[in-house]
């Protein structure tokens, strides 16, 4: 059973078309992240998913009922604002008892939810301070406690880690993992940090300009994105893209030179369904890490200019023969230094292929693994 | 020579050294001294000026006698002035609506829709002309003969008073046309304090189930204590201190039924050159202002005392 369904939904503010047409599904217990650039309606997305915001046309159904009439305190959604969004006139215990409170639920099961809840964040010794008088990271948790006190089907969370320090950030998002494994609640969570998407979610939905680019589980849009959009969002650091032309297409292969390498034709696997031609421009995607540190060797010759050693691996950010920026993988332990130059072999079975318009044509070894090992 | 050059060395180091270790303590009442040299010589000592000059009799020229309380005996039995009183509480209840009538308007503007900017103008509108034009032009309003409200009731069939004639009504058409700019004002304090509200924490409340009546209640008027706490002050000293509407639409009249104190003092003062007379009225004026003016101290003692 699906808690959340999306059919078509569209936003729009006045002329502006904000959402332009969005299905999706988030099942029962599943821990959804919404990801894209700043701006592309992942808020407004789930605005309209709690009622604060009209849907302009489409259909939200949560547990299979219609929302288009319900209103915003009756869906079973409760949401994590980013800036916490606290009374700062009431206590944390109040705070968190408010929305029952106002449903008029009795004292004894308003005072047992808030007590379990505080307990489950370990905020029961702040029950009685004022959101002026926490932490960041305290107030976090007061937050997050008054979506728990609510019983939600469907847990709302729009960026609630970006105001926090770095530290903190890692340590809340465990925490928030646990507690979706405690709960079983279905959980949808907005982002732009794609580490986060990356690390928590079940099922990422990356989102551009209103519309969808692709869902799927975190490892399905690491090795085989659907266009260069994806691509280039998901993983860290970025995917690195180098023109190409496409030389020969045989047995499901497309022959690929590339100015980069130009002792070099990378023989990449296509998807079946494709349409290339010989001389074809594309752009071939290959991750940092699926270099090989072979010295010498058929490859990418680089310069390079920096090194990022972070103990245990290290970055080498460089440029190719052909002027193109590019970012190496290596192990830390023999660096290059900046300055060098080094060649990087490619191993063809991990490269991405895209078309002139950004979409797909390979089907990389990343791909076909995890697609065997879900088989 | 030697010697003494030594010691005056010495004390100067000494004072010096004093300076130095109280800094702290000194500066605070340097900054403040230029201030607070204003302040007594212009509000500090006419007020005790005026006090003492509440026990004579003068004319403005002349020589002042000595009379003790006795103008606070005539007072006490002065019908006039216990009209005037009265008329204050009137002023001082009725300007309470200022603040709910403010709060209102600025919850109905605080919002974005077009053209919300003229009308917001509009509504600031009063706040900015003077209470001499505001005045006149309710003076006018309330005309029996060519009045606005006179050619709109006329018609209908609905007869009224001519209302700054009537003895019974003249102080309340006077109120409502203060009303006017004061409702703008606590509207701008209104306006303001709304602006710093987290639209975040409206939306939580409204996903909590906080609608209208109780939402408003709960959750945006506790953000607007600063705002409703200086528009009462500002509201409160402001029909105490009710002086120009009552010399420009009646000068208190008829028979002195639309008097206030701060126009009965000045009338006295003015017109009938009885200086002790009208310090006496001034000084029961100052005593009443003094109560809220000691609640507002206070709570600003407590809320400084509460921040720390
Ligand atoms: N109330 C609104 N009126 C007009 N435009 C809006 C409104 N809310 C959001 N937008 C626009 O919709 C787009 C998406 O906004 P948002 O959902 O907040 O993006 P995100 O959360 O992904 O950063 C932005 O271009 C923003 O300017
Ligand atoms: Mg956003």
């Amino acid at each position: 059973m699906a808690d959340v369904v999306l059919r078509d939904v569209r936003k729009s503010f006045g002329s502006a078309d904000v959402i332009k047409g969005v299905d999706l599904e988030a099942r029962h217990g599943e821990f959804v992240v919404f990801v894209g650039p700043s701006g592309c309606g992942k808020s407004t997305l789930l605005r309209m998913i709690c009622g604060l915001e009209k849907i302009t046309s489409g259909q939200l159904l949560i547990s299979d009922e219609n929302m288009s009439e319900v209103e915003a305190s009756d869906r079973g959604t409760a949401m994590v604002f980013q800036s916490y969004a606290l009374y700062p006139h009431m206590t944390v215990r109040d705070n968190m008892s408010f929305g029952l409170r106002m449903a008029k639920t009795p004292q004894t099961v308003v005072e047992e939810r808030v007590r379990r809840a505080a307990e489950i964040l370990q905020i029961t010794h702040l029950l009685d301070r004022k959101p002026k008088d926490m932490s960041g990271g305290q107030r976090q948790r007061v937050a997050i406690g008054r979506a728990i006190v609510r019983e939600p089907k469907v847990f709302l969370f729009d960026e609630p880690l970006s105001n926090l320090d770095a530290e903190l950030r890692v340590q809340m998002r465990v925490e928030l993992s646990k507690l979706h494994n405690e709960i079983g609640a279905t959980m949808i969570y907005v982002t732009h940090d794609q580490v986060e998407a990356m690390t928590m979610a079940d099922k990422i939905v990356v989102l551009r300009d209103g519309l969808v680019e692709q869902i799927g589980s975190p490892l399905d849009l690491y090795t085989s994105p659907d266009n260069r959009f994806v691509a280039g969002f998901i993983g860290s650091p970025q995917m690195n893209f180098l023109k190409g032309q496409i030389v020969e297409v045989a047995q499901g292969a497309a022959r690929v030179s590339v100015p980069d390498a130009p002792d070099h034709l990378l023989g990449i696997p296509l998807r079946a369904d494709v349409s290339v031609a010989a001389g074809q421009q594309v752009t071939v995607g290959i991750r940092p890490e699926h270099f090989l540190g072979t010295p010498g060797g058929p490859g990418l010759e680089v310069s390079i200019d920096v090194v990022e050693n972070l103990g245990g691996i290290a970055y080498a950010y460089g440029r190719t023969v052909a002027s193109q920026d590019v970012i190496l993988k290596a192990e830390s332990e023999t660096p290059p230094q900046s300055g060098m130059s080094v060649t990087a072999s490619i191993k063809d079975e991990y490269c991405h292929l895209f078309d002139g318009n950004g979409q797909t044509l390979s089907m990389p070894a990343g791909a076909l693994r995890t697609r065997e090992a879900a088989a | 020579m030697a010697e003494m050059t030594s010691t005056s060395y010495q004390r100067t180091m000494s004072t010096r050294g004093f300076y130095r270790k109280h800094k702290l303590v000194i500066m605070p009442f340097v900054f403040i001294a230029p201030a607070f040299a204003m302040f007594a010589i212009f509000v500090i000592y006419p007020i005790i000026q005026s006090v003492a000059l509440s026990f004579t009799e003068w004319q403005g020229i002349g020589p002042k006698r000595w009379v003790g309380l006795d103008n606070y005996r005539e007072l006490w039995g002065d019908r006039v002035f216990w009209t005037s009183l009265v008329n204050n509480i009137y002023w001082l209840v009725l300007f309470l609506l200022a603040p709910v009538f403010g709060l209102f308007v600025a919850l109905f503007l605080n919002q974005t829709v077009f053209g919300i900017r003229l009308v917001k103008s509009l509504f600031f509108f009063p706040f900015v002309v003077s209470q001499i034009v505001v005045g006149l032009v309710f003076a006018w309003f309330y005309d029996p003969a060519f009045g606005l409200l006179a050619t709109i009731l006329e018609p209908l069939g609905i007869s009224f008073p001519p209302i700054l004639a009537d003895e019974n009504l003249a102080t309340f058409g006077i109120i409502v046309a203060g009303l006017w700019p004061q409702t703008a004002y606590c509207m701008i304090l209104y306006l303001t304090g709304l602006n710093s509200v987290n639209p975040e924490m409206i939306e939580a409340a409204r996903l909590d189930g906080a609608k209208g009546w109780r939402l408003l209640v709960k959750i945006v008027l506790p953000q607007l204590r600063a705002a409703t706490f200086i528009a009462l002050v500002v509201t409160v000293i402001g029909a105490l201190r009710s002086f120009d509407l009552v010399a420009i639409m009646t000068e208190g009249g008829p028979y002195n039924s639309s008097n206030v104190l701060a126009y009965y003092m000045y009338d006295n003062a003015i017109f009938r050159y009885r200086m002790g007379y009208a310090s006496a009225i001034a000084t029961v004026l100052f005593a009443i202002m003094n109560v809220y003016i000691i609640w507002f101290l206070l709570r600003l003692w407590a809320n400084e005392k509460g921040a720390r």
